[in-house]
């Protein structure tokens, strides 16, 4: 209070009335909501104006082929899913141990969408997003927002090998919108249907290679007091998947482009009619266990896993790992592809579902976009991959990393088997990802499974949802051939 | 106000005083700008004011705001497109479905936990023996307490824990049905048929929060003299005649008070129907507006239509308090003017 030494100053100075006082106080007041949020609002301020002008990098060349700077900390948010963050971690080090003083900061995260959308608004998003999950962002909303990464494919990787040379056919494609290579979806996902080939033995049991032979062995299912199929109320469209591949296996490249880009009844092709006609004569013969619509998922395969309550289950790669702690002993699981609907469909029977999954992205106003990209090279190194491989018991899309004893796993071999006896049949689709449409199907999904919904009002519920999509003008579509 | 000047010229208004009030001489005309008053109105009136403006009214203002955009949420960009977003929503048969869902629940959720918590409220404080004092049934404290219990736990807890319960193969509920012998509840799904989903859900809300309405009502009627209940008790009047009569009467605001409590609740249930049916329950039976915002806003990226549906149902919970209002209006309640 500089008034105490110059009061003959405060007499100058004219005193605050009350008036004016309070007026301060409310415009203070009225102010500070106007103005603070002015700063931290939503949409207010961002970061985009710097977007363009790249964090200083350091120099360029085989061993940091996009500059990373020195000292740099990698900011890296990790989906903590069926397969955790540690592998992040790992590559972590090893990139820390690649260039001394860098480090990478992992923060797990199984609310992607909610965490990251207001660090995505203010500019600050992080240097590598592991986009996966339930909660996972749309990409359609932030495509224009992230790094094109094709030049860590023709970069190469940690032992020198250009890193297109090590991947596995076709796994770039899931992460490529349009002509952008927005993502990079690090684990090879083979979808399939799931057994335990201990109680298949046992049994003398063989797994259907076509649904009518499925639907013979729920009848031996029953007699021995167990069911073919069960499910669980978040992951009923896993038989939508199922349905689909058997069709698009049946029917060929035309059932899938239908799907894939929205056109008016795709769901009523005579291939997917086919198929849910012959799944609607398995759930009425009684051979799905009920209540699966009322079962969290986890409890309903552990059912299966655990208790062997039914025999198969159709799932991606993933379920060995996330059932790990609930499995038999002795269990043995084992996969083989969707089943095909007829003895002669368009597709070989080894044809197999397979796609890259977990997509890694890049913003391109982190702020270190190259130390984003060097983890995910670090991350493709054959010391990483080999890691990942060994602790999750699942394929990478780097190639010839799993040995033929698979790590001690049947499910891995048998994935391996399955990819190598497929060749070059292999498809996926991603419209249901894509358009977000899952959330929709799954309650169409539970009652279908139930045994309440007919094939007509299947096809014509999925269908609604579909044509509601493709006709919507402000969902961003993207075309598939 | 008029108190603090009486209070301010007991200060020394010595001219230079170093620790002084203020800057410099006061003045007896206004006289009332003391640091105390000063500070006063900074901590009780602007700080308050300011955080609610901050955190209250500006974000209203914010979705407003988005409502009226096409903004995706992830960047910084948007057009405003006028009230487009609100004719969609009208013809959006998902928005639609959930605000069927959300006015089920507005309905039911407050009128059964008020029916059962009140009945509990009357028994425990004056639905005892008919001679003698007036007194709850025998052993109400430990009723008191034990009715509390479910409100002690979280939203999410009672939502995940009546799921595990309700499991159709390994929960209590089946479990003790199939072991009574009714061997149709076998595996019979609880949250996964459309007829029971929506009871069951309004059912775990209600038990979730009847004990605390309980207690709210007690400590009501425990303020209802006791010589009320005497006086009708000689009168003649029996216990649904004096609950009736007497009980219902002298506490209509506090039951108003919970109405419209419950409902706010009742119409945003997010927490409990995500834990319980997380997918919309069978057929989308159970989907309410709160539920079908999240999913606008994050799952397909839709933040401007998200803003919208916060906003319809902003005014779908201002029509049912409003309604509320009125109805115990027309009823005969406490006018603004006192008690009529």
């Amino acid at each position: 209070m500089t008034s105490n030494f110059t009061t003959d100053q405060s007499n100058i100075t004219p005193q605050p009335s009350r008036r004016s006082v309070l007026r301060a106080v409310m415009y203070t007041a009225a102010a500070v909501p106007f103005g603070l949020p002015l700063a931290a609002c939503a949409t207010g301020g961002g970061g985009g104006e710097e977007a363009t002008s790249a964090a200083p990098g350091g120099e360029m060349d085989a061993k940091n082929p996009f500059g990373m700077a020195e000292n740099t900390t990698v900011d890296a948010v990790i989906f903590d899913g069926g397969y955790g963050v540690d592998y992040v971690e790992f590559a972590g080090t090893v990139l820390a141990g690649l260039h001394a003083g860098s480090t990478v900061k992992v923060s797990p995260s199984t609310q992607i969408a909610t965490e990251l959308q207001p660090r995505f608004v203010g500019g600050n998003p992080p240097d590598l997003v592991d986009n996966s999950g339930a909660q996972s962002i749309g990409f359609n909303t932030i495509l224009d927002q992230l790094e094109d990464l094709t030049d860590i494919i023709d970069a190469p990787n940690v032992e020198g090998t250009t890193i297109r040379d090590t991947l596995y056919e076709g796994v770039l494609a899931p992460g490529t919108y349009g002509d952008k290579f927005a993502a990079l979806n690090y684990v090879l996902t083979v979808y399939g249907v799931w057994y335990s080939g201990s109680l298949f033995d046992k049994n003398g049991w063989t797994p259907p290679a076509t649904w009518e032979e499925a639907k013979a062995l729920g009848a031996e299912a029953k007699k021995a007091g167990k069911y073919l199929f069960l499910w669980g109320t978040e992951a009923a469209t896993y038989y939508q998947t199922l349905a689909i591949e058997s069709a698009i296996k049946e029917g060929g490249d035309e059932v899938r482009l239908a799907l894939e880009n929205l056109k008016p009844d795709c769901w009523s092709n005579d291939s997917l009619q086919a198929t849910f006609t012959i799944m609607k004569e398995i759930i009425d013969a009684g051979y799905f266990k009920p209540g699966g619509s009322g079962t969290q998922f986890t409890a309903a395969q552990a059912q299966w896993s655990n208790k062997q309550e039914a025999l198969l289950y159709p799932s991606g790669s993933w379920i060995e790992n996330e059932m790990k702690d609930q499995t038999a002993s002795d269990f043995q699981m084992k996969g083989v592809p969707s089943f095909s609907v007829t003895a002669s469909p368009a597709m070989p029977a080894t044809a197999l579902h397979s796609t890259a999954g977990e997509p890694f992205i890049v913003p391109s106003q982190a702020k270190s976009v190259a130390g984003g990209k060097e983890l995910l090279r670090v991350m493709l190194s054959k010391e990483a991959a080999t890691n990942f491989s060994k602790t999750k018991l699942a394929p990478t899309i780097v190639k010839d990393i799993v040995p033929a004893d698979g790590f001690g796993s049947t499910a891995l071999v048998s994935q391996t088997e399955m990819l190598s006896a497929a060749g070059t049949d292999i498809f996926t689709f991603n419209f249901v990802n894509t358009y977000g449409m899952n959330q929709e199907q799954l309650p169409i999904w539970n009652s279908f499974l139930d045994g309440k919904k007919s094939v007509a009002d299947l096809t014509k519920e999925l269908q609604a949802i579909t044509d509601r999509i493709a006709n919507d003008d402000t969902i961003d579509k993207i075309e598939v051939s | 106000m008029t108190a603090i000047p009486g209070a301010g010229q007991v200060l020394p208004a010595g001219e230079g005083a170093p620790a002084g009030p203020g800057r410099g001489p006061r003045r007896g005309r206004l006289g009332g700008w003391s640091f105390d008053t000063v500070s006063f109105f900074v901590v009780f009136l602007g700080l308050p004011l300011a955080l609610f403006l901050v955190f209250v009214i500006w974000p209203f203002v914010q979705a407003a705001f988005y409502a009226l955009t096409n903004w995706s949420g992830f960047t910084t960009e948007f057009d405003i497109v006028g009230l487009a977003n609100f004719t969609t929503l009208l013809q959006d048969p998902r928005f639609v479905n959930a605000v069927g869902n959300s006015v089920m629940f507005g309905l039911f959720i407050p009128l059964i936990t008020i029916v059962i918590a009140l009945t509990f409220a009357i028994l425990i404080t004056v639905g005892g023996a008919g001679r003698g004092q007036i007194r709850g049934v025998r052993g109400s404290g430990f009723y008191r307490v034990v009715s509390l219990f479910p409100y002690v736990i979280p939203a999410i807890a009672v939502g995940i824990m009546w799921r595990l319960i309700l499991d159709p193969s390994n929960g209590l509920v089946n479990g003790i049905l199939t072991g009574l012998g009714l061997d149709r509840f076998q595996s019979f799904a609880w949250l996964g048929n459309v007829g029971t989903a929506m009871p069951v859900t309004m059912f775990v809300v209600v038990w979730g929060f009847v004990g605390f309405y309980m207690l709210l009502f007690i400590a009501a009627i425990k303020g209802v003299p006791s010589e009320i209940y005497e006086a009708a008790r000689i009168d003649g009047a029996g216990r649904w005649r004096t609950s009736w009569s007497i009980t219902l009467p002298l506490i209509r605001d506090n039951v108003q008070t919970a109405y419209i409590y419950l409902g706010i609740i009742a119409l945003d249930l997010f927490v409990y129907v995500q834990a319980l049916n997380p997918q919309g329950g069978p057929d989308n039976s159970t989907l309410v507006m709160s539920q079908q915002l999240f999913r606008t806003a994050f799952t397909e990226g839709k933040f401007g239509y998200a803003s919208a549906m916060g906003v319809a149902m902003a005014i779908v919970t201002l029509v049912f308090a409003a309604l509320v209002f009125t109805v115990n209006r027309l009823a005969g309640g406490r006018s603004e003017r006192g008690r009529g």
